[in-house]
């Protein structure tokens, strides 16, 4: 009943140690637009490659789940400009914003369920493009284009939301909050089920598992995941307008997951700070006109290199070093 | 949901009346009727195509009848989802091997066991010593993997494969067991082990099995249903089938 071997436990409390201790290294730009950053965004790549690695589906409407949080919470906030008809305290707006995006991931699950693979694709890329364009055109809720301004979340123990030691540490704390429960989830009964179905839905369902419900059930928790990170991109952004939540916004995170690796959660974060470092600095190394290029050239050598991204070629290289010798030595123990 | 059976009742464990289970214009499977009696050892021949797994199928729920009705201890199962026939105590094995490669031998084993019971979504894991653990623990020592109960179905042998299969499809107490081609890719030495294992199965628990190997088939069937293009052409006793005129046929003209 262990959830990862002690070398696990290790390296994960060394690495919550560094990034625990990062603001005193780290000057505030880097700890807020950089790491911060990728932490937000990162955990909706988490929600993308949980569903991915443990549902083998590839789901693009966790952006817009995500936006469905950051909307909700815009629209509920006691600071909006222009202020909505539901204005209420954060510490209720945040809450029912989660909510929002678990019921949008039950949503999208519940209208993907019967498809797979390119068409599952298909269906939630048009939900998303679906709802990011009628965020642009519906006034009365969204504010079309101008969208939702001056979100600048709570006060966390009397100081702005936007205090770069708060900001880092309220997503430092989520970013792991919601990794470890994905750790967690895909050891429990739930889980494991959601691994069978991936692997074989047919016999999930001939040993008595409705195959339909558990994908909902993930597609909800997925969006909840999702919804963490919305609230959290809105807050860092200070509003929300619908190219957050468009296709450019829906592609960046895919390739944030694809870059990190599908094939564990940790794969999100690193694809999201990578993404994120470039994102920053490329157009100061090469210049305003070109640094799209560049971009696209990373991201195009991380792939042909290693088709399961940054995680892979990791996992790969620390095998090669003879650091892992067996072949199941890397895999949790859950029972 | 594991239900006992109830030795007092008259229902016969399956009853098939004119099924048929049509995809487009081709008929896989055509006016098929059967009654298997509870605690029977039933197999099912007949050469490639002939629709013996198609036939499991509609039984399963995997592709429902398109004709015909099906019951199962009285209940009629005929439209109802594969997930609802398992919880009234159908198991079975796939033909090829459907295992969940990415879990382990004690995880397949226990989702299994809990597939029968509520709490299919739960977020809490089982302790050490939980009763669904030790039933894991009877079941591998039942169909004889106790020795690999923490490694990847992927890392497994074939025949070990089948084994798992076996004990997954007898995790839930069936009434009736459904094995499709459980001996098929076994090696010589793995047959024996398989076929032991097979007698072994409690008595009061029915039995259904589509098999090539007209040995295995024969040495665990008491009723013999052989089949070709989807109809069922001949039924008989385990010891007189092989006699019949039309099996010689069709299992030397098949090349056995």
């Amino acid at each position: 009943m262990i959830m990862m071997t002690s070398r696990q436990w290790l390296a994960t409390a060394a690495g919550v140690v560094i990034l625990l201790s990062l603001p005193l290294f780290l000057p505030n730009f880097w700890l807020v637009n950089i790491f911060g950053r990728a932490m937000v965004y990162g955990v909706v790549a988490l929600s993308l490659t949980f569903l991915a690695h443990y549902g083998g589906f590839v789901s693009l409407a966790q952006t817009m789940v995500a936006g469905v949080a950051g909307y909700a919470v815009a629209m509920m906030a006691p600071t909006a400009i222009p202020l909505g008809p539901l204005a209420m305290p954060y510490f209720a707006a945040i809450p029912l914003a989660l909510l929002a995006a678990t019921v949008a991931g039950a949503i999208v699950g519940m209208i993907a369920v019967n498809t797979r693979e390119i068409y599952l694709l298909m269906i939630t890329l048009a939900l998303a493009v679906g709802l990011s364009l009628f965020a642009q055109s519906n006034i009365t809720w969204f504010r079309g284009y101008e969208g939702i301004r001056n979100i600048i979340g709570p006060e966390v123990m009397g100081l702005p939301f936007r205090t770069p030691l708060v900001f880092y540490y309220v997503a430092l704390g989520v970013a792991v909050s919601m990794f470890l429960l994905v750790l967690y989830v895909v050891r429990t009964p739930f889980g494991l089920v959601l691994q069978a179905i991936r692997d074989s839905d047919r016999r999930a369902a001939a040993i008595g598992y409705y195959v339909g419900l558990h994908r909902i059930a993930s597609f909800a928790l997925a969006g909840f995941i999702a919804g963490w990170g919305g609230v959290l991109i809105t807050f860092y952004n200070i509003g929300i307008t619908p190219s957050s939540i468009g296709l450019w916004a829906t592609v960046a995170v895919l390739i944030m997951a694809v870059i990190g690796g599908l094939g564990h959660p940790l794969g999100a974060f690193i694809g999201a700070l990578i993404y994120t470092v470039m994102d920053t600095f490329a157009s100061s190394i090469i210049g305003h006109d070109r640094f799209n290029t560049l971009i696209g050239l990373v991201f195009l050598a991380i792939v042909l290199l290693s088709p399961d991204g940054v995680w892979g070629l990791g996992k790969r290289l620390s095998t090669a070093l003879g650091k892992r010798p067996q072949v199941n030595a890397d895999r949790e123990t859950s029972l | 949901m594991s239900a006992s059976p109830s030795h007092s009742s008259e229902l016969p464990a399956l009853m098939l009346e004119g099924v048929g289970r049509r995809f487009g214009a081709l008929r896989a499977v055509s006016d098929v009727t059967l009654r298997i009696e509870q605690g029977e050892r039933r197999a099912i021949l007949g050469p490639n195509g002939a629709g013996k797994t198609t036939l499991f199928n509609t039984i399963c729920g995997d592709f429902p009848p398109t004709s015909g009705k099906i019951t199962f201890f009285g209940t009629d199962i005929s439209q109802l989802k594969p997930h609802r026939r398992a919880r009234l105590g159908i198991g079975r094995t796939y033909q090829s091997s459907t295992l969940f490669s990415g879990l382990s031998v004690r995880e397949n084993l226990y989702l299994a066991v809990r597939a029968m019971k509520p709490g299919r979504f739960s977020l809490l894991k089982a302790g050490p010593g939980h009763a669904d653990l030790r039933r894991v623990q009877d079941l591998a020592q039942q169909v004889r993997v106790e020795h690999i109960l923490d490694t990847r179905i992927d890392a497994i042998s074939h025949g070990q494969r089948r084994q798992v299969e076996i004990g997954m499809a007898l995790a839930g107490n069936p009434r009736l067991l459904m094995l499709d081609e459980p001996a098929a890719g076994l090696s010589a030495a793995e047959r024996p082990q398989l076929v032991a294992l097979m007698a072994e199965l409690p008595r009061d628990l029915t039995l259904v099995l589509i098999e090539h190997d007209m040995d295995v088939a024969l040495a665990n069937s008491e009723k013999v249903t052989v089949m070709k293009d989807g109809e069922v052409v001949v039924e008989s006793t385990s010891d007189k089938v092989a006699d019949d005129p039309m099996v010689q046929a069709i299992y030397l003209g098949e090349g056995h």
